[in-house]
């Protein structure tokens, strides 16, 4: 017997099977019913239109993006927002994590990564991942520069998705509160810094990411992010139009402006993200954060480490698009 | 001897109600002072008749104040919402609160209450999440009511540093809401069709109003010198506050509605669009902790105190 032959002795069977479920559930129904309902419109607007409504409805409840939390963080929106998520870190981008083991997953914790790009995409996929690995109460927030504030659409998004500004009034309540805050003390010199200059940190700030830490008393874990850089390479900056759209610069990516809206699109790069071991500080408290000289060591010995791993992390990387 | 409380702007909503909860309270004897007399007013409540934008306000508020033995002031006397009317609102709004300051001084009065509001922050991008006390007033340069109140809380600042025999509490509410509150702010979200800023969804924070009495009441009947933020815990996102109360959005593009002088349908406020749509596009969220800690929890949340103005609404439109 082929398979070809059971499949018919197989549909013949589901076919009477059928047959007697609707004669046993239907037994009263008289012969004229039966017959409307041979006559009845093989397709009901009506009801198509009821369930369109409804669905639309439904389309509404979807997005309404319903609670969010003292700085606009919407766990909804994450959830909606998870397939492309997953997406953009398990195949665009192909996302390798190191070092997972040096992070605690039972407290707050400060992560000072490199930055590169012109989308926060590794403060994005950093809190992603270990809210992946750590589970979703300890989703990190990261924290994002001034001029992506301003901007429509993108900030209301950002801010959905646990983008909070960068600022110190900020990052203190978030750490208060218990939440784990993701920092790029380069600020925009990291992300504006062109494809040339990739991979070498700029300078951290003036110290802020430490003395926060310090004052807060969490630890901080240093973080590499590769890949980002190649995301949005920037070829080269333009100035004077940019003035005039009020941005600080206009980047010239491969794609960007070249194909439009599309140039904003990152490419697919290979990304590996390294957690170095939390920085071990002799002292904390206060009184820690107000030593300058301290705090002027400890983000030295954080840029360091920052840069070690970022070094580390490109070896580990076979080639830009592996 | 009952003690006695003087509220300026009788006819104000905060000063009307806050003079009905007075009134109440045992041993406390209740000043009110506006331009003209309200209509139904409280039984209880002492009306006199001054108004603030005269050049001779001031001795006239001192004479009140010493001839009722004033303990405590309560300065209530703006504007509910701006008006086309710029120099009136500033005489009234600054120059007003300036005759009140010196009226305080001449009778002596130990204790002042004024009320501001959190709008004096200004919405800016660079704003933190949350608005501490100390936060600089940068208020907004297109809404001329806003800059009133920051130019009075200069004057009452300025004023506590060289009269340390007062004290002083200075409360900064949010946007007030409630089941009867009505002002510039509650006519734009009671539209059936709200304009809001294409691209822009900032979280928003708002007070009820009974919350916002409670707090007016016990700054005016205790000793609580200091600024306070008076808001609710939570914050909203503007399009949830919204949709929750089942409004149509109508995003525009900021380089339109901008364009517009007013914002339709609404009072004409004097000022450019920038004025009030600028709150709806940065944020400007103020810090409640210490207000909290001072003056007790409100009972009702952002959220909460939006859906008790909303069921008001609703039930209204029943007829």
């Amino acid at each position: 017997m082929n398979t070809e032959e059971q499949g018919d002795v197989f549909r013949d069977a589901l076919a009477s099977l059928r047959a007697e479920i609707r004669r046993r559930v239907a037994p009263r129904s008289g012969d004229a019913e039966a017959s409307e309902e041979r006559e009845a419109p093989a397709f009901d607007w009506v009801a198509l239109i009821e369930d369109l409504r409804r669905r639309l409805g439904q389309l509404g409840m979807r997005e309404r993006s319903g609670e969010v939390d003292d700085f606009g963080f919407d766990p909804e929106t994450v959830r909606s927002a998870r397939p492309l998520l997953d997406f953009l870190r398990r195949r665009w981008w192909r996302v390798e994590v190191l070092g997972l083991e040096h992070v605690p997953d039972d407290r707050a914790v400060l992560f000072v990564a490199n930055h590169s790009g012109l989308l926060p995409w590794d403060g994005l996929l950093l809190s992603d991942t270990i809210a992946a690995e750590h589970g979703e109460v300890r989703r990190p927030r990261f924290l994002i520069a001034d001029w992506l504030i301003t901007l429509p659409f993108v900030q209301p998004a950002l801010a959905r998705l646990g983008g909070v500004r960068a600022c110190r009034e900020n990052a203190e309540r978030l750490l208060e509160a218990g939440l784990s805050v993701i920092a790029f003390p380069e600020g925009v010199k990291g992300a504006a810094k062109t494809f040339r200059d990739r991979y070498r940190l700029q300078r951290f700030g003036r110290g802020g990411a430490v003395r926060l830490a310090l004052a807060a008393d969490v630890p901080i874990v240093p973080v590499a992010i590769v890949g980002a850089e190649e995301a949005h390479p920037i070829l080269f900056k333009v100035e004077t139009p940019a003035r005039a759209l009020g941005l600080p610069f206009l980047p010239v990516t491969p794609t960007f402006p070249w194909l439009g809206p599309f140039g904003a699109l990152p490419l697919p790069a290979k990304w590996v993200i390294s957690f170095g071991e939390p920085l071990a500080e002799a002292k904390r408290g206060a009184e820690a954060a107000s030593d300058d000289l301290l705090v002027a060591r400890l983000t030295e010995e954080l840029r360091g480490e920052v840069q070690r791993l970022v070094k580390e992390a490109l070896r580990v990387r076979q080639g830009v698009f592996a | 001897m009952a003690k006695s409380i003087a509220i300026t702007g009788l006819r104000t909503f905060l000063g009307r109600r806050l003079a009905e909860r007075l009134v109440l309270l045992p041993g406390v004897r209740v000043i009110g002072l506006d331009r003209l007399r309200p209509h139904g007013l409280a039984s209880g409540v002492h009306f006199r008749d001054v108004d603030l934008t005269r050049p001779g306000a001031g001795s006239a508020l001192a004479d009140h104040f010493h001839k009722d033995d004033v303990e405590v002031v309560v300065h209530l006397a703006f504007r509910r919402e701006p008006t086309p009317d710029l120099e009136g609102d500033h005489e009234l709004e600054t120059i007003g609160s300036l005759h009140v300051l010196h009226a305080c001084a001449g009778a002596g009065v130990p204790r002042l209450v004024v009320g501001s509001t959190t709008m004096v922050y200004g919405p800016y991008p660079d704003n933190p999440n949350f608005l501490g006390e100390e936060h600089p007033l940068r208020g907004h340069p297109h809404a001329h009511s806003v800059q009133n109140r920051v130019e009075m809380e200069r004057l009452v600042a300025d004023w506590t540093a060289r009269h340390r025999g007062t004290s002083v509490t200075v409360l900064r509410p949010c946007w007030i809401v409630g089941p009867t509150y009505r002002d510039a702010v509650t006519r734009y979200l009671a539209r059936r069709v709200v304009p809001t800023l294409l691209g822009y969804d900032p979280l928003l924070q708002l007070v009820h109003e009974e919350d916002c009495l409670d707090v007016f009441e016990r700054a005016a009947t205790g000793h609580h010198p200091g600024v306070f933020n008076v808001v609710a815990p939570g914050v909203v996102p503007l399009s949830t506050l919204l949709r929750r109360a089942g409004k149509r959005i109508l995003p525009v593009p900021p380089a339109i509605l901008y364009r517009l002088r007013a914002y339709p349908s609404q009072a004409q406020t004097g000022d450019r669009p920038e004025g009030f749509y600028d709150y709806l596009r940065y944020l400007w969220v103020a810090d409640g902790r210490r207000g909290w800690e001072e003056f007790g929890r409100p009972l009702y949340s952002t959220r909460e105190a939006w859906m008790s103005a909303v069921s008001a609404e609703r039930m209204r439109s029943y007829r």
